[in-house]
Formats: C-alpha cells, sequence, structure tokens
C-alpha cells in the first residue's frame, strides 16, 4: 500500500464529510465508586482488550479523568455505551 | 476510581438480624436513609434509643460492641472452585443482600406516560425528563450531555428497556440469594447479573453518600461514632467486598 502524505486539504475534506459519515467515540469517564479492579474486568469483558490494554485504559480514566475506550459507527456507540451502563459505568459518546 | 478494598473487611453484626432497612427513598439523601434505630443499635454506632432497647436486655457497652464491628472478617462469600463460581452467605449477610434487593423494584420504575394515547397503545413518543433522583440519574447515565436534543431521544428510546434490563437482573438475583448453609453455583450468565447488580447496589448507596471525588470516598473510612452515615457506609463496604470478590474470581 502506498503512502500518501496528508495535506490540509483533504482534512478539510474529512470534516466536510456529512456527520453520519464520521468517526464516534464512546468515553467512560473517571467516577469514585467503580472499583479499578472491576473496571479493568469490564473493559476486558465487553471490548475483548488484553489485560495489557484495559489496565492501560482504565488508568487513563483514574488519572486523566478520562479514556476513548472504543470508536465506530453513532449506533455501535450508542450501543457500546449502553453496554457499559449496564455495568455501572459512566460513558457518554460524541463524535472525534 | 476508587483504589479497591475498604481500609477493612466487613462482616454484618450480629445483632442486626432482621433489622437491617436500608431504604431507597425518592429524592434526597435525608429521606432516603431510613435506618431502623435497632440496627443502629445492633451494630454499636449509635446508643439506643430507649424504646429499641429489648425487653429485659442488658445494653452492651459502646466500646464492646465497637470492639467486635472493629475485628471485622472478610466476607469469604465468592469462591471459585473446580465446579464453577460458588457463593456462600451467612445468616445476616443473606439477610441484608436479600432486604437491599426487594428495593430495587420500586426504586427502577419507568417514568410516567404523560399522553393517554401514548400511555394506552405503550408507546413513548414523547421523551421522559432526566431521572429526579440522583442515584437513579447515576444508573442511567445521559450519553449526550452536550446535546439536549440527542439525549432527549435517546431517553424516550431506551430508558423503559434500560429500566426493566436492571430491574430483571436484580430480581433473578433476588431469588437466588442463597440460605444460610446452601451454596449457589453461578453459572457464566449469573455471574454477570450478580456483577452489574452489586455494583448498581454500590452506585445508589454511594451516590447517597454524596460519594462525589475520591475525598469522600477516603473520608468514609474516618467517619465519627455519631456520624448518621455510618450505617450506610458499613453496607455499601460490605458491598464493596462482595464486587471485590467476585470480580477477583473472574479475572
Amino acid at each position: 500500500m502506498s503512502v500518501t502524505a496528508v495535506s490540509p486539504v483533504e482534512v478539510e475534506d474529512v470534516e466536510d464529510l456529512p456527520e453520519d459519515e464520521r468517526l464516534w467515540v464512546t468515553i467512560v469517564w473517571n467516577d469514585p465508586i467503580n472499583l479499578m479492579s472491576y473496571v479493568t474486568y469490564v473493559f476486558r469483558k465487553l471490548f475483548g482488550y488484553s489485560e495489557q490494554k484495559a489496565t492501560k485504559l482504565m488508568l487513563d480514566v483514574h488519572h486523566k479523568g478520562r479514556a476513548t475506550v472504543t470508536s465506530g459507527t453513532r449506533e455501535e456507540m450508542e450501543a457500546a455505551a449502553e453496554r457499559l451502563h449496564t455495568y455501572g459505568l459512566w460513558a457518554t459518546i460524541a463524535q472525534d | 476510581m476508587a483504589s479497591g478494598l475498604p481500609s477493612r473487611g466487613f462482616a454484618v453484626p450480629a445483632r442486626a438480624a432482621g433489622a437491617v432497612r436500608v431504604a431507597f427513598g425518592a429524592v434526597g439523601v435525608a429521606g432516603a436513609v431510613g435506618v431502623t434505630a435497632r440496627w443502629l443499635w445492633a451494630v454499636g454506632w449509635r446508643r439506643p434509643v430507649p424504646s429499641a432497647r429489648p425487653e429485659g436486655g442488658r445494653v452492651p457497652r459502646l466500646a464492646a460492641i465497637r470492639a467486635t464491628t472493629q475485628g471485622w472478617m472478610r466476607v469469604n462469600g465468592f469462591r471459585r472452585t473446580s465446579a464453577g463460581i460458588e457463593l456462600r452467605l451467612p445468616r445476616l449477610e443473606s439477610t441484608l443482600l436479600t432486604e437491599l434487593l426487594e428495593q430495587v423494584d420500586g426504586l427502577l420504575q419507568p417514568p410516567p406516560v404523560d399522553d393517554p394515547l401514548e400511555a394506552l397503545v405503550g408507546l413513548r413518543d414523547t421523551a421522559p425528563p432526566p431521572p429526579e433522583d440522583p442515584a437513579v440519574a447515576r444508573l442511567l447515565p445521559d450519553p449526550y450531555p452536550d446535546d439536549p436534543m440527542a439525549s432527549g431521544d435517546f431517553r424516550r428510546r431506551r430508558t423503559d428497556e434500560a429500566l426493566a434490563h436492571k430491574r430483571d437482573a436484580a430480581a433473578r438475583v433476588l431469588a437466588a440469594v442463597p440460605a444460610p448453609g446452601d451454596v449457589l453455583l453461578l453459572d457464566e450468565a449469573a455471574a454477570q447479573d450478580w456483577l452489574t447488580v452489586l455494583n448498581d447496589l454500590r452506585l445508589v448507596l454511594g451516590t447517597r453518600l454524596g460519594l462525589t471525588d475520591d475525598e469522600s470516598t477516603e473520608e468514609l473510612d474516618r467517619l465519627s461514632p455519631d456520624d448518621p452515615r455510618l450505617p450506610m457506609a458499613a453496607v455499601y463496604s460490605f458491598l464493596t467486598e462482595l464486587l471485590d470478590e467476585l470480580t477477583r474470581t473472574l479475572l
């Protein structure tokens, strides 16, 4: 595959994409109640992440206050946020 | 995020039998913490009010009861064995958990459908308002906090089902709470139910206790003996202990 340099024009093109075609992300926010071990487990269980990746995301939430845990279409992110809500995590979604 | 276990383990003290009542109120902290005088007395955090004194019973000295409560043990409820995950609960823990779970259904009722026609056909065409009770709001986070339109639309589409999902999981767990001496064997689906339901209970109690940041969580370990939050904080610690045990059996 050839590597194409990203020009400013192409960046503008991305921003001009119709809203529905732009990437959405699911964000998990820090909270004082959920346990660190539990949050790591939930990331592994729901997204199939390795222990290492799940732990890194959990620590990002803990230290930085939030972490982007997955990305995709809006529908996929709503579904991901709802699964996280089932487990009691504080998840929101946003367009990247 | 809470870093893990409370600084001490917790077992429900023996004298609390049948007296545990940590009601979930509709709104507000003060009205929500309906802990009985008998429970307060039983765990030794407050001197009994005269009417709560058992007939002919000697009121144990506060210091003596404190000594027993500070000797708190681990719950040792969940355990992984060759058969799977097992759960055993002593009598008081079993009673406490049952009484908590019995209150979930009432707490998580769907908001009323105002439009008579919508109510008749059982469809929501207008978005229900955000939950008034902060504990319920904590269980149903708003995925679109910066977009009121999308937020309302999400509530219209998803609130009823999300609440039903949580009520059903709590009902399954309630039906499965092992009686003292019994062993509950959890399959994968049941383990997920227990995980989410125990955490929901923690989120409700944590919200009632005003846990808004890591400092307020640490403060729970330093409450004075007269603090009205102590009994609920103890129940919260008990649930934390149980959830941590279950999580560790699954990792």
